[in-house]
């Protein structure tokens, strides 16, 4: 498709952009060799002693209990690719749903009942909205990925209404209108299609979103229950450092900033590649 | 219906919204409180006695009702940890918080202001490319990194140790700046960035139209299209900015700050709340910020068409 070789032409020749794809694709093979069970598979075993250093049998030494924590950085790519798929790909396609009733149905009750849905979402302090709900599921392990598919809906949804109330009016809507095609075909067909930009660049920031909150609600133990993540091993090292123990804290900051940083830089090439007023011109 | 009028018909439908949720799933949803409230070996009738005291026997309707009521008499009952009463308990660690988050805030939307207009005035060169760059690298740095770093770097021996590890003993100015200075830092790091970012798109966009090219035409002064044209016409989206950031800058930052660095404000109230499934605690919690934070959107709203008369 034309589209697309214009997207991956644009994106090639940003070199940050570039730079941010490929730390992106870096972490997602490792994420798959977690998956696959070739590598950080023994994040849980406490194969030494008490905070030994990096060497070549613990290449980032261990923690407090033990623990290899190479093994358990890596491990937690895996867990930084599950909540920021999940929640990027359930609360993007929410928003992209949401957004494009109420963009069609503009200023109607559809319409209006999603603005005041987002309105009373976007009212609640988040952190809150995740402990009414982690409360409300008494330690249920997806309280923390629910609560961030209901909250981050709204910003996606608010680019997609703009744009559908925009291209509601154009003349290729007008047409299928005119020959009688029912709304939900529209939608579907010529309407959502064409928000795709907006839904590319919001996945990509719904993702770092997610993967930046987990850290701070795995610290206030809101956030994940089972394995291992970034955010518990920061949780880990606030006491390690006080005992001067950096080696858990550098291990998971400097690969969690890695990650947010190649995120950061796509979705930047991303928006510059697909904004519509860069094509027109 | 007048605009006002329907400014403030939506915020009530707005708190109608958030006290609903915050009733669904602290209260309706909420685990049973009768066996956390009863002591050992109580009898059947006394469980009922409770259970018709905590509304359990009332129907959905009603019971929403006796929340709204609850609320807006700031009738909030008391912990069930402490036993203090909890409108107390929020009047005592609210202003601890404001104190202790004021400073941070504040100074990362100015110096935001600042580095994105900056930015925005030498688009394109090395001074905004070297803006744009740090911010995206703030971005990407995690809040709870942030401080961590900052306690090792300035609150412990392996770094400078300046300033206490943790704690909130202030009596006067000095003590004060010893306590509240780490935390205001860490604040700033972590809101600069998008700060920067977010100003800087909005005066590059203010920059970019034809009023301000017309301005530097009839040789209007630098500082004159900086202050009159520039900033005054952004002023609306900076406002809004700001206060839109309150929730998660100012409540959900104080959890993780006051938590982190044990300061007896609303956000370790409110952790400790979470900890304990205080549920008096952190009903009062949610349902309060939530409806302060619909009335500072009113407020503002109304001060706009006040202000602005373009938006009238």
């Amino acid at each position: 498709m034309a589209a697309d070789q214009t997207l991956w032409k644009r994106l090639r020749s940003d070199p940050s952009g570039v730079a941010g794809l490929v730390i992106v694709a870096l972490f997602l093979l490792l994420a798959l060799g977690v998956w696959f069970g070739i590598i950080g598979q023994d994040w849980a075993a406490a194969a030494g002693g008490r905070w030994e250093p990096a060497g070549p049998r613990f290449w980032f030494g261990t923690n407090v209990l033990g623990q290899d924590i190479f093994e358990r950085s890596v491990y937690s790519v895996r867990t930084a690719f599950e909540i920021g798929l999940v929640v990027a790909i359930l609360s993007t396609l929410l928003g992209a749903i949401l957004g494009a009733l109420a963009g069609w149905y503009a200023h109607g009750w559809v319409d209006g009942t999603v603005l005041w849905l987002k309105g009373v979402l976007d009212s609640i302090p988040f952190y809150l909205f995740v402990a009414a709900v982690a409360y409300a599921l008494q330690g249920e392990a997806w309280a923390m990925h629910l609560a961030m598919i209901a909250t981050f809906w709204t910003g996606t949804g608010r680019l997609v209404r703009a744009e559908v109330m925009k291209i509601r009016t154009r003349e290729f809507i007008l047409s299928a209108r005119s020959i009688g095609l029912p709304d939900a075909l529209i939608l579907v067909r010529h309407v959502l299609p064409n928000t795709l930009h907006i839904l590319l660049v919001q996945g990509s920031l719904t993702f770092i979103a997610a993967i930046k909150t987990e850290v701070i609600l795995s610290f206030l133990g809101l956030g994940i229950q089972h394995g291992v993540s970034w955010g518990l091993m920061l949780a880990e090292s606030t006491q390690e450092v006080l005992a001067g123990q950096f080696n858990n804290f550098l291990a998971a900051s400097l690969m969690l900033f890695a990650l947010l940083m190649g995120f950061n830089l796509l979705a930047d090439a991303l928006q510059d590649a697909l904004d519509p007023r860069q094509v027109a011109r | 219906m007048p605009r006002v009028m329907r400014t403030v018909w939506q915020a009530l439908l707005l708190i109608l919204g958030v006290t609903f949720v915050s009733f669904l799933l602290m209260v309706w949803f909420g685990p049973d409180q009768t066996y956390t409230l009863i002591g050992k070996n109580a009898s059947a009738e006394q469980i009922a006695e409770l259970r018709h005291e905590l509304g359990y026997d009332r129907p959905f309707l009603a019971r929403y009702a006796d929340f709204l009521v609850d609320l807006s008499t700031l009738d909030l009952g008391a912990s069930n940890s402490s036993g203090e009463r909890v409108s107390r308990l929020l009047a005592r660690s609210t202003p601890i918080t404001l104190a202790l988050m004021l400073p941070g805030f504040l100074l990362g939307n100015l110096l935001g202001v600042a580095l994105g207009l900056a930015a925005a005035q030498r688009r394109g060169q090395w001074t905004d490319r070297l803006i744009s760059g740090l911010s995206v690298v703030g971005m990407s740095i995690s809040f709870l990194v942030i401080i961590i770093a900052l306690q090792v770097l300035l609150s412990t021996p392996y770094g400078l140790n300046l300033f206490p590890v943790r704690g909130w003993q202030v009596s006067d100015l000095p003590s004060y700046l010893l306590y509240v200075t780490v935390p205001t830092i860490a604040l700033l790091l972590v809101t600069l960035g998008y700060n920067t970012r977010f100003y800087r798109a909005v005066f590059v966009e203010e920059i970019g139209k034809d009023h301000i090219r017309t301005a530097q035409a009839f040789g209007t002064a630098p500082a004159v299209i900086l202050w009159k044209h520039v900033l005054k016409n952004s002023l609306v989206p900076i406002i809004t900015r700001v206060l839109f950031s309150i929730p998660l800058v100012v409540i959900s930052g104080s959890l993780l700050i006051e938590t982190y660095f044990g300061v007896p404000g609303i956000g370790k109230v409110t952790f400790e709340a979470i900890t304990n499934g205080d549920q008096p605690v952190l009903k009062a919690v949610v349902a309060l910020t939530a409806v302060a934070f619909v009335l500072i959107q009113l407020a503002a709203d109304i001060l706009y068409r006040l202000v602005d008369p373009r938006l009238a």
